[in-house]
């Protein structure tokens, strides 16, 4: 991993098009901003993990669970 | 066109019944093309069935069937990425997640619906952002314990 050390305010720049700002360091929070383009999905990682497990849950379903309704 | 060694056999498409995920399913992003095939006339489920992957089809329901008043904001990106406008029709799903054998568990995951332009068939997930849904919306009360008499 690339690991980089950032002041407030300063950014780090992800190829053309996306830029990541700190904008706010308070205790163990950190606030960034993020310019990206619009078809780039930004997510937070721990929502993006469940997502991901709820997606692979829904092809684990058996038909013949599937409640009538 | 036609599909075989999926869940529900040999499956019959037109070009135009292909749904296209441009950026695949979150965290599935290889997975892009789906047609999607009803689990019984007259249900809420619905399967999306990759057209990629025979082996592979992801539950789905209508969540107003289950949640009356679901009704999420669609953010100005996705709207633009999939061309949706206010004359669009559009269908929105939600993953369902059912354990093995527990069909009163099953849970619908209303944080990151599904949204499909009916008419073009684009689609996307997408991420609810500051709305009260769950990725583990139970859909049916939890079984109460028994209480000793």
């Amino acid at each position: 991993m690339l690991v980089l050390t950032r002041k407030l305010h300063q950014s780090i720049v992800i190829g053309d098009g996306i830029e990541v700002v700190v904008l706010e360091v308070r205790g163990e929070q950190v606030r960034l901003g993020i310019k990206a383009p619009k078809d780039v999905a930004v997510h937070r990682k721990e929502i993006y993990d469940q997502i991901q497990q709820e997606n692979l849950n829904a092809s684990e379903v058996r038909p013949e669970d599937i409640p009538d309704a | 066109m036609n599909l075989s060694g999926t869940l529900f056999g040999d499956i019959e498409f037109g070009p135009s019944d292909v749904i296209i995920f441009k950026d695949g399913l979150i965290g599935l992003p290889n997975l892009q093309e789906f047609v999607l095939v009803h689990h019984k006339d007259g249900s809420p489920f619905r399967w999306l069935q990759s057209v990629q992957v025979p082996a592979k089809a992801f539950l789905c329901a209508i969540p107003q069937h289950f949640v009356k008043d679901y009704d999420p904001v669609v953010g100005r990106a996705a709207a633009k990425a999939l061309g949706l406008t206010d004359k669009t029709n559009r269908l929105i799903l939600a993953t369902a997640s059912i354990p093995s054998g527990k069909p009163s568990d099953m849970t619908l995951n209303l944080a990151a619906p599904i949204l499909i332009n009916a008419d073009t068939h684009a689609a996307c997930q997408v991420v609810l952002e500051g709305e009260a849904y769950t990725v583990k919306h139970r859909v049916f009360p939890e079984a109460k314990k028994k209480v000793a008499a």
